[in-house]
């Protein structure tokens, strides 16, 4: 999606969080012996378990419920809660693959121009909030689409939101108002 | 005067109307208290003080308390109303104050902020100057330092150093330059112990400063001149270079990626001359280099199954190439080509490797592309399927061999489960301990669920002058109603009481004929114990008649009063629990005076000429 008229920023994406159910109870103990590239947290109670092709990092709960970590798209991502699920039932459980669901998506962007934070923040009042003893970035809420972004002085924009649209129209969103800071 | 006279109802609270007043007044007083504490300590003046307790009012009224230390929304109060009065206070001196983390305020202090939707202004690193000056001790040259910090901070900020920067750590640099500049040997740990910045950071504002133009400035023309040109910030030029660097890589490369497509072509030409000259050794070759090529290829895609007959044969050619290019490597050094030949060389040297790379990525590369197709347009068909609640596994796209080999046999099991509990053998150590814990208590059978105590809330003694006085300590302390008229209730003690008229209670004439005799044990106890349980009486009455007027219950306290020396026994030992059973005909025994005897006399010359009666004029009070 592009953000203006002449540039077309590239965004990135970093990460995307999934979780999903199996529907069952899952023996942590058994994972944990059985699985190759599983590491038990038994004192918190539970098992991550990382996958190399999608490189995925999952955290498996007794419940049933699973988050996954590390995908670069939704489809990646749902790919690898499938494969993680088709393992969990080859070692034996009743697996079944419910309540897929994309949580949490992190992308990347740099725009071409420094940003004037403190000049930033005083035009955008209400959405922008800007601690320089606490965090060096903007931090910027758009509650429509329930992401946030953190403005960066050098230019560069790091966007969460809860899926790939979503962040992609906080882009194009925030462009303007970046561009009238700029240096 | 203190606690009920002026209470007015808050409109529009809804069921909070009545319930949650009084401890909300108890709410708001803790919060005075402790704002007034924190800000002594800071040096703020009332203003600021009352403008924070405006604040906190605020909060408690959005119920931004809850859920929250009272200590980190006090803080957060206080810490706006510095951003917004503009006093030279940092976040981090209120979390040294509290011992608590900066993070953890900051993020209170954010959330009160948007809350409240108040804009706090950004904080100026000017602000800091003179704060910091004074603490550096420069004597008389106090002002001139500080102006020149100030000059230099200026000139930061237009040299764009100070974006995304702490303020502290901006200011302790410019003070240490300007304290160089003026003939003060300041360190930079006496600095630090200041700024309260790292030494690292420090040094690092240092050497930006440096980088500007203007630390090429003598101090004089410093102090006249300024320079018109304005810096990128730091941060900036360190992406730039980055960049830089990057971009000379991708030259690199793409000078690199040219000589291979020549030496491809190169490579071509030479294979159709061999084809022509030695057709047998290339079927030998070809014989040799197939099997290679599958061990080759079976050896390194290790995980990566999908490997069908068409993919090795592209393997075996991707790595036939590979086999030439070593054979004819020597002929090309022979050929002696120069600048390809140094640039060759290194190609050639690189091709192998990217080769044997390239074998196995492009096959496992298409694979996944294309499983990824499939699933998508496969996916698009269950999708409504799917998400009906099915919860059936798709499978497409998912091979189970290699999803075997995620799972370890019986022997890796066993080695992994005895790693396992060599690295966690504390943790189940404990674990296993506290089982066996528990197994006693149990068989002994005192095994108890241990909860989480609340700690007893210890009381202070209460001192205070008059009966007046100690009633109204009292009934602060315990928080009984505000529908009150304290004023009457100190009248009680000094006039006297009315006759009674209560709706339930029978025993009032028993207790007011029992007055005379008890008047002497009423004496030597003190007028704030019979009242402890006078309060405990009121609370059963409060909450059981809540729409009552408080005439009712002024009614009900002499009456109450009255009983109170009957239930006193039973209150003095039952401090803290509830309701009170009557016990009027109760043999009242002089019990140990744990308040001062002055206190006993005063009470008793208050007592002395009573009648226990009070006014009823203030019905129309309320």
């Amino acid at each position: 999606m592009d953000a203006d008229s002449d540039v077309a920023l590239d965004i990135l994406i970093t990460n995307v969080v999934c979780v999903f159910r199996t529907r069952c109870h899952l023996n942590l103990r058994k994972i944990a012996l059985e699985g190759a590239n599983v590491i038990y947290k038994r004192d918190v109670g539970k098992v991550l378990m990382k996958l190399r092709k999608p490189r995925i990092t999952a955290t498996i709960w007794s419940s049933g419920k699973v988050i996954c970590t590390g995908a670069t798209s939704e489809e990646e991502a749902k790919l690898g809660a499938r494969r993680l699920a088709r393992s969990l039932q080859k070692l034996g459980f009743q697996v079944i693959f419910t309540d897929f669901k994309v949580v949490n998506v992190l992308a990347v962007c740099n725009m071409p121009f420094e940003i004037r934070l403190p000049e930033f923040t005083k035009n955008n009042r209400p959405h922008a909030s800007y601690e320089p003893e606490l965090h060096p970035a903007v931090c910027y809420r758009i509650k429509t689409l329930r992401a946030t972004l953190q403005i960066f002085s050098t230019g560069s924009i790091t966007v969460t939101g809860p899926n790939v649209k979503a962040v992609a129209s906080a882009v194009e969103q925030i462009y303007p108002f970046v561009f009238e800071s700029r240096k | 005067s203190l606690i009920g006279a002026g209470k007015t109802p808050t409109l529009g609270g809804g069921f909070h109307a009545n319930l949650g007043k009084e401890s909300r007044a108890q709410t708001l007083q803790n919060g005075k208290r402790q704002i007034h504490h924190l800000g002594n300590q800071l040096q703020l003046n009332q203003h600021c003080l009352d403008t924070a307790f405006n604040f906190f009012k605020m909060a408690v009224s959005k119920h931004l308390t809850r859920g929250r230390k009272m200590t980190h929304v006090i803080a957060a109060c206080l810490y706006l109303v510095c951003r917004t009065e503009g006093t030279p206070h940092m976040l981090l001196d209120l979390s040294d104050l509290l011992q608590v983390n900066v993070y953890v305020l900051g993020k209170t202090f954010l959330l009160l902020a948007r809350e409240l939707c108040i804009n706090a202004p950004a904080i100026d690193p000017c602000l800091y100057i003179p704060r910091f000056a004074h603490m550096l001790e420069f004597g008389d040259k106090n002002h001139e330092v500080s102006m020149t910090a100030l000059r230099l901070l200026q000139r930061m900020k237009r040299d764009w150093m100070h974006t995304g920067r702490r303020p502290s750590g901006l200011c302790g640099a410019a003070l240490l330059v300007a304290a160089r500049m003026h003939d003060f040997r300041r360190t930079v740990k006496e600095v630090i112990r200041v700024v309260k910045v790292c030494e690292s950071t420090l040094r690092k504002r240092l050497t930006e400063f440096e980088d500007t133009p203007t630390s090429q400035l003598t101090i004089d023309e410093f102090m006249r001149i300024d320079l018109e040109e304005e810096c990128d910030p730091p941060s900036f030029t360190a992406g730039q270079k980055k960049l830089k660097i990057q971009q000379l890589e991708k030259a690199l490369s793409k000078k690199l990626e040219d000589f291979e497509g020549e030496i491809s072509s190169y490579q071509d030409e030479i294979e159709i001359e061999l084809e022509n000259s030695r057709p047998k050794a290339k079927g030998v070759f070809a014989n040799f280099t197939k099997d290679d090529s599958i061990e080759d290829n079976t050896s390194s895609v290790l995980g990566e199954e999908e490997a069908e007959d068409e993919e090795l044969e592209a393997a075996a050619n991707h790595l036939n190439k590979d086999f030439y290019n070593e054979l004819h490597e020597k002929d090309r050094v022979e050929r002696n080509e120069d600048g390809e030949c140094k640039n060759g060389n290194e190609a050639l040297v690189r091709p192998p490797a990217l080769e044997s790379l390239l074998g196995p990525l492009p096959t496992a590369a298409s694979l996944g592309i294309t499983e990824s197709i499939k699933e998508c347009i496969s996916t698009k068909d269950r999708e409504p399927g799917e998400n009906t609640g099915d919860g059936e596994l798709d499978l497409s796209g998912i091979d189970d061999s290699e999803i075997d080999r995620y799972i370890l046999n019986d022997t890796e099991a066993q080695i992994k489960a005895e790693l396992w509990m060599k690295e966690n053998a504390d943790y189940l150590k404990e674990q296993k301990e506290k089982e066996a814990r528990i197994a006693k208590e149990k068989e002994l059978g005192i095994y108890k669920e241990h909860k989480p105590k609340k700690s007893a809330k210890k009381r202070e003694p209460i001192q205070a002058s008059t009966a007046g006085e100690a009633i109204e300590k009292m009934l602060e302390q315990k928080k009984i109603s505000s529908k009150i008229n304290y004023n009457v209730l100190r009248d009680l003690n000094s006039k006297g009481s009315n006759t009674p008229k209560k709706e339930d209670d029978s025993t009032d004439d028993s207790t007011n004929t029992k007055k005379l005799s008890r008047r002497k044990s009423i004496a030597s106890r003190n007028i704030a114990n019979p009242v402890n349980s006078v309060g405990k009486r009121l609370r059963p009455l409060i909450s059981t008649l809540p729409a009552k007027k408080a005439a009712t219950e002024e009614v009900t306290f002499p009456n109450a009063q009255a009983e109170a020396p009957g239930l006193e026994k039973s209150a003095a030992v039952l401090v803290e629990s509830g309701p009170v059973t009557y016990n009027p005909d109760e043999e009242v025994e002089e019990e140990e005076i744990e308040e001062d005897d002055d206190h006993c006399m005063s009470a008793l010359q208050l007592v002395g000429g009573n009648d226990y009666g009070c006014d009823m004029d203030d019905d129309d009070g309320y």
